[in-house]
């Protein structure tokens, strides 16, 4: 499995992005990598396809867990993140967890609870963006350019 | 002392037979004179027209004198005492019958035979008296009757009544205190025997008495005839009243106080019948062996039938709502059978199309010949099924503002459901528009993205529809209801909210649960509920996992229990019996209508909804209700409401 994310998150971006596209972005040497953590389905299957288009290299978990354990979290420039997530640690958790391990990454909160003192406390807490579910593709490229420090 | 010889006057001339010649040859024919003289009862002979002829010699007890010889007997100081000698005689003479008379001589008692005397050719000429002296006899006969009378006044001071009884057993004789009691006693009974004959008015009768032990008392004996429903012999309840007290205290009026009396069962008689009026019940009887059926007047009042009218099944039939007419049966059947009590609830349906609901119940008693008869009571409740029905709406319409004030603490959870897969829908179609601009176009990527559109879109409609459905105010309906799937869907909507409170939510859903009848949103409702009071009682804790069990499951057979268990603040002994009270709250947040409106849904269900305190911290809330076969049952039996029945 985590094999398969391995050669996926290759496929998705590093590598295989140059070959799919084409010749004329063979420039693009390095597609930064977006992973998408949410316990939502269509989340996980939308957003990665999206990220793709808007040129970056996306790949998606269905937990803090499953993240955490991958060998994706060094090359993550980028975490869409949802906040809520049944049974396990929380999108929050998880920045605790990679502050704890001095692996911070730039962060983009996604929630469909549309709670504006939880936006608040996130934001002052130093992440990037807090978006309510739904997005829309406009909101998210900027919250992750921003992350990326791409002006 | 020499007795006189008389000369025997016109046929004296001896005894017949012997003629005068003969008289000296033979002494007991010739000198029949000095035979009478030997006899020791004193002998008197008159001639026809009174006059003294002989006497013999005892008749000198009677101080007879010779000289008195031939004078009139009425000149006679003796005979002459004898009261209507001379008629006498003339009667013994002229029927030639004998006769008897007492003589009173001083202290001497005589019966005097007074005869004819006949000579030979059958002529009567004369009487002859003889005088018995019966003054020894009549002493001992005075004897008799002064023991007797004395016997009696001695009976009669004795204070218990004596009697004394023939071979029969019948009184042959009693004391005073006997028929003083007695004839009391047998006007009593005469009174009573007319009472039982079907007669109304009663003298009371007052009875003195002198009780063992007790002592004198005066008792007034009244009676009144009972007329029992149905039974065709009379009872007659006789009252004992002791006035001796009042008698002694004052001059007693007791007639007045009997006619209180009276007045006062008039009275309670008439305020039965009010009480019937007034608390719209009607009486009745009904011998099942024969269908004879006996009705209070109330009873005619409420069926709107003409007093006294014939009661029949069949004309109770016609007025029983005919959608009712099969539960009438069906305990007329069960009545028929049993022979034990029975509860029924039944409609009417009055001539002007009105509606009556009627409450029965009947207590079935045998006779000593085993015949089986019903006595009950009908209640027409109509006022409350109505006023109940009007609350079922009113419930209903406060179940609907306890969901819509779910609603409003839902509306993130419900926000969550939907903007999950409109989050896709716009993430797919923003990304099927960058395929389809691309150079060239990547129509594959986009039909994907397209069909993960339509399958989000699909998705949030869903969950709208499960919303609205959950919130829609809407009558209650009955269905056969799946539990577990219908736990399943306020799982689901609760999920995200339980998710916010940091629950975590085990489900132990059993497969063969049966289905329930009922109103699957308002069950629904009661899940829902006890999820978020659950999740609710555990915001505060963080010293343990915030546990929460969901469990369906079988209740002993055909039941099915559902429990919602939590780790949460628990309950306060003293708020255990509140609980369920409406508008009784421990949030802030919360009206308290919660659980109220949770426990009138389980109700209706025929079910029960309690709580239970755990082991370890926390509370868990059951409710249990019957199954599909068993609600039809209770349905059948208490149509509209859940009535305790005994059948």
């Amino acid at each position: 499995m985590m094999a398969d994310r391995r050669a996926a998150a290759h496929d998705a971006g590093i590598t295989s992005g140059l070959g799919e596209r084409g010749d004329e972005r063979a420039m693009i040497v390095e597609r930064p990598l977006v992973a998408v953590i949410d316990d939502d389905e269509s989340v996980r299957e939308s957003l990665p396809d999206l990220l793709r288009e808007l040129g970056f290299a996306g790949l998606a978990f269905s937990s803090a867990e499953e993240f955490l354990a991958s060998d994706c979290v060094h090359e993550t420039k980028c975490l869409v993140l949802d906040i809520l997530m049944p049974g396990g640690m929380s999108g929050p958790d998880l920045r605790q967890e990679l502050t704890r391990r001095r692996q911070q990454i730039p962060t983009v909160f996604i929630t469909a609870n549309g709670d504006e003192t939880v936006r608040q406390r996130l934001l002052a807490e130093g992440a990037v963006a807090c978006l309510f579910k739904p997005f829309s593709e406009t909101a998210l490229l900027e919250a992750i350019n921003s992350a990326l420090g791409v002006s | 002392m020499t007795t006189p010889r008389v000369t025997l006057h016109d046929g004296w001339t001896g005894v017949p037979g012997v003629t005068g010649d003969d008289a000296a040859a033979n002494p007991a024919t010739t000198d029949p004179i000095s035979i009478l003289d030997t006899v020791d009862v004193p002998i008197v002979v008159l001639r026809r027209d009174g006059m003294l002829v002989g006497f013999n010699k005892a008749a000198g007890v009677l101080r007879l004198a010779p000289s008195d010889i031939g004078r009139a007997c009425r000149d006679i100081a003796l005979l002459a005492g004898l009261p209507g000698l001379e008629e006498h005689c003339g009667q013994v003479i002229a029927s030639g019958i004998a006769s008897r008379a007492d003589f009173r001589d001083g202290e001497k008692w005589f019966v005097v035979r007074i005869s004819p005397y006949t000579t030979g050719d059958r002529q009567v000429t004369g009487t002859v008296l003889t005088f018995t002296n019966v003054t020894a006899f009549r002493a001992s006969i005075d004897q008799v009757i002064y023991e007797r009378e004395c016997t009696k006044a001695i009976l009669n001071t004795v204070a218990d009544p004596l009697v004394v009884l023939n071979a029969d057993q019948r009184i042959q004789s009693g004391n005073r205190a006997f028929y003083a009691m007695f004839f009391q006693l047998a006007s009593l009974r005469t009174q009573l025997t007319k009472l039982l004959a079907g007669g109304h008015g009663f003298q009371p009768v007052e009875v003195d008495h002198v009780f063992p032990g007790e002592g004198h008392r005066t008792l007034i004996l009244d009676a009144r005839p009972l007329s029992l429903p149905g039974h065709s012999e009379r009872r007659v309840l006789v009252t004992f009243q002791d006035i001796t007290a009042r008698n002694q205290a004052a001059a007693p009026n007791d007639l007045r106080a009997i006619a209180e009396r009276k007045e006062e069962l008039w009275r309670s008689e008439a305020f039965l019948a009010e009480a019937q009026r007034l608390s719209l019940t009607g009486s009745f009887s009904w011998r099942v062996t024969t269908d004879e059926i006996t009705w209070s007047a109330q009873l005619y009042r409420i069926f709107e039938f003409d007093q006294g009218m014939p009661v029949t099944l069949e004309l109770i039939g016609t007025r029983v709502h005919p959608e009712d007419i099969p539960l009438l049966h069906d305990m007329i059947e069960r009545a028929r059978g049993a022979g034990t009590d029975f509860e029924y609830e039944l409609r009417l349906q009055m001539p002007d199309q009105s509606i009556k609901y009627l409450h029965t119940v009947a207590h079935g008693t045998r006779d000593e010949d085993g015949r089986l008869e019903y006595i009950g009571a009908v209640q027409d409740v109509t006022a409350r099924r109505l006023s109940e029905q009007a609350l079922g709406k009113a419930q209903s319409e406060l179940a609907h503002v306890a969901r819509v004030t779910t609603l409003s603490t839902l509306t993130a959870s419900i926000a969550h459901e939907v903007n999950q897969p409109l989050s896709g829908i716009i993430t797919n179609a923003s990304t099927c528009l960058r395929m389809l601009a691309a150079d060239p176009p990547d129509v594959d990527g986009a039909r994907e993205t397209a069909r993960r559109t339509i399958r989000d879109g699909n998705r949030a409609s869903d969950v709208i529809a499960r919303v609205r459905a959950l919130f829609a105010k809407k009558e209650s309906t009955t269905e056969s209801v799946d539990l577990n799937e219908a736990t399943r869907e306020v799982i689901a909507l609760s999920l995200s909210e339980l998710q916010r409170n940091q629950v975590s939510l085990r489900a132990e859903l059993v497969s063969d649960l049966p289905h329930v009848i009922g109103d699957r949103i308002q069950l629904q409702q009661v899940i829902l509920n006890l999820l978020r009071n659950a999740s609710d009682a555990m915001s505060g804790v963080d010293d343990r996992p915030r546990q929460l069990l969901i469990r369906t499951e079988r209740d002993g057979g055909d039941r099915v229990r559902v429990t919602v268990r939590d780790a949460g603040v628990g309950i306060e002994p003293q708020a255990l019996d509140k609980l369920f009270d409406a508008f009784y709250t421990t949030k802030s947040g919360g009206m308290g209508i919660g659980l109220s409106v949770s426990r009138s849904i389980v109700e209706r269900h025929h079910g029960r909804l309690w709580v239970e305190r755990n082991d370890g911290p926390g509370a868990t809330f059951v409710f249990s209700i019957p199954g599909e076969s068993l609600a039809a049952e209770s349905e059948r039996e208490s149509p509209g409401k859940p009535v305790d029945t005994k059948v």
